[in-house]
């Protein structure tokens, strides 16, 4: 008889379930000798496969009849297959459907690649009029480094293992434990009573920096509160990335970013007890 | 280079390899070439409808779909005449004959075991499993390139990962009772 739990266990293996999903079977597993099997299984299937299965590259004939296919193509009226097209379509619909059930990072608008370069056949005054507004109203708020860097770090984090290096409720053993692994000692606090659980702390490196990472458990969300010494970066205004909301705020010469996909009064209510604390 | 055919092969077409393996796993040998060129057309002509979703899972979307079309009319040829012994090119994959075993090293034997286990599974299963392990392909765009819901790619993913596990300790250690 299987394990009632082996298809989430096969889901941890394969990394698919949140930080607080993997600690559940991660402690499941530890008292299920038929789970923890079927991870060796798992494991020894996956390396075999991946060391016996020959990563097989196109043909080089077959990528050259590929390009002069595409050539020709291009030269032809390229959208005159309407059979092809709805067909194609169709394969896309049920593809993205699927997709939108689970995040996915949005592309960013080329601005320099493709078709933002015909920009340059516009001269004079009026072309860089023309860019300037572009990169006004698209550049400036797709480009901030931090916010992206941010939200990586978070979503790094949220995988099995990643976590949490220092696995503690107390802030006496977190706090000290930033001494010798980060740049800067934020300030870090339990707020069970208030719903944020202190679960630990972790090193990361944010800002060309050792962050301080303050991990905190709301219900069933993780919130990371990130935290590097002030360089003169000026701080993003809080933003919402790929489903994941960032808060942004300085306190003395340490700047915070507090992330999670819980919701902004939930996360708010966090930044607001740290702040009082400080 | 126009601009629609510089972003395609900015996009796409650095997945060439991934839908050449894919399409030797959905096909019989032979055929693959034909279903990654045509796939590959298609994708071009429909390249607008990709947007910003995943190109990889969009490509091999069109893959099956194009496997699955081709699939179709050979159904409907009558007759598919089953390869001779002496073929070399179909004879070939279908026994394992090799004329001078003593020349292959362990390693190399293992990988053919290996590769006949995995072609041995039905296609369903095989799919879903190369997907994951060799192009490393997530729940939902697995669910998204085979159109079935995720979980049904968790399912066929447990049954396929037994299923080879079993016909692996059955062909390398012989009967696994016998063994232990």
């Amino acid at each position: 008889m299987q394990c009632a739990e082996s298809l989430r266990v096969q889901a941890y293996f394969d990394s698919e379930v949140d930080a607080v999903s993997a600690a559940e079977i991660e402690r499941h597993v530890e008292h299920c000798s038929e789970c923890r099997d079927l991870l060796q299984d798992l494991e020894k299937v996956r390396s075999a496969l991946r060391q016996g299965i020959a990563y097989a590259a196109a043909p080089a004939p077959l990528r050259a009849r590929i390009l002069q296919a595409l050539d020709q193509d291009s030269e032809a009226a390229p959208h005159s297959d309407a059979a092809t097209r709805s067909e194609t379509a169709t394969g896309t619909e049920a593809h993205r459907d699927a997709m939108s059930r689970r995040w996915r990072p949005a592309r960013q608008p080329r601005i320099f690649g493709g078709r933002g370069f015909r920009f340059g056949a516009f001269s004079g005054i009026g072309g860089a009029a023309i860019a300037a507004a572009i990169a006004f109203f698209f550049v400036l708020p797709t480009l901030s480094p931090l916010s992206n860097e941010i939200v990586s770090a978070h979503v790094r984090s949220l995988m099995p293992a990643h976590l949490i290096d220092v696995v503690s409720t107390d802030k006496h053993t977190v706090k000290p434990w930033f001494a010798g692994h980060a740049d800067v000692s934020p300030a870090v606090a339990d707020f069970e009573a208030q719903g944020y659980r202190l679960i630990g702390g972790r090193a990361d490196y944010i800002d060309h920096q050792r962050s301080a990472v303050v991990v905190y458990q709301h219900g069933a969300h993780v919130i990371n509160v990130f935290t590097w010494a002030a360089s003169g970066t000026r701080l993003p205004a809080d933003t919402t990335r790929s489903g994941y909301h960032l808060a942004f705020w300085q306190q003395g010469d340490i700047q915070y970013c507090a992330v999670s996909d819980t919701g902004w009064d939930e996360l708010l209510g966090l930044v607001r007890l740290l702040r009082e604390q400080a | 280079m126009d601009d629609k055919r510089a972003r395609f092969e900015g996009q796409v077409l650095p997945h060439l390899d991934a839908a050449y393996r894919f399409a030797r796993w959905l096909c019989r040998p032979g055929e693959a070439d034909d279903v990654v060129q045509d796939a590959i057309l298609r994708a071009f002509r429909g390249f607008d409808a990709l947007r910003g979703s995943d190109a990889k899972a969009w490509l091999l979307t069109i893959v099956r779909n194009c496997h699955l079309t081709a699939a179709k009319q050979q159904q409907r040829r009558a007759f598919v005449p089953l390869p001779e012994e002496n073929d070399a090119a179909d004879g070939h994959a279908m026994i394992a004959n090799d004329a001078n075993p003593e020349s292959e090293t362990i390693i190399s034997d293992q990988k053919q075991v290996l590769e006949r286990l995995v072609a041995s599974l039905p296609e369903e299963h095989r799919t879903v499993l190369m997907l994951r392990e060799i192009e490393e392909m997530d729940y939902a765009q697995i669910a998204a390139v085979t159109n079935v819901p995720i979980g049904t790619v968790m399912s066929r993913l447990a049954r396929s990962r037994a299923a080879l596990k079993a016909k692996w300790l059955k062909e390398v250690e012989g009967e696994p009772r016998a063994m232990r």
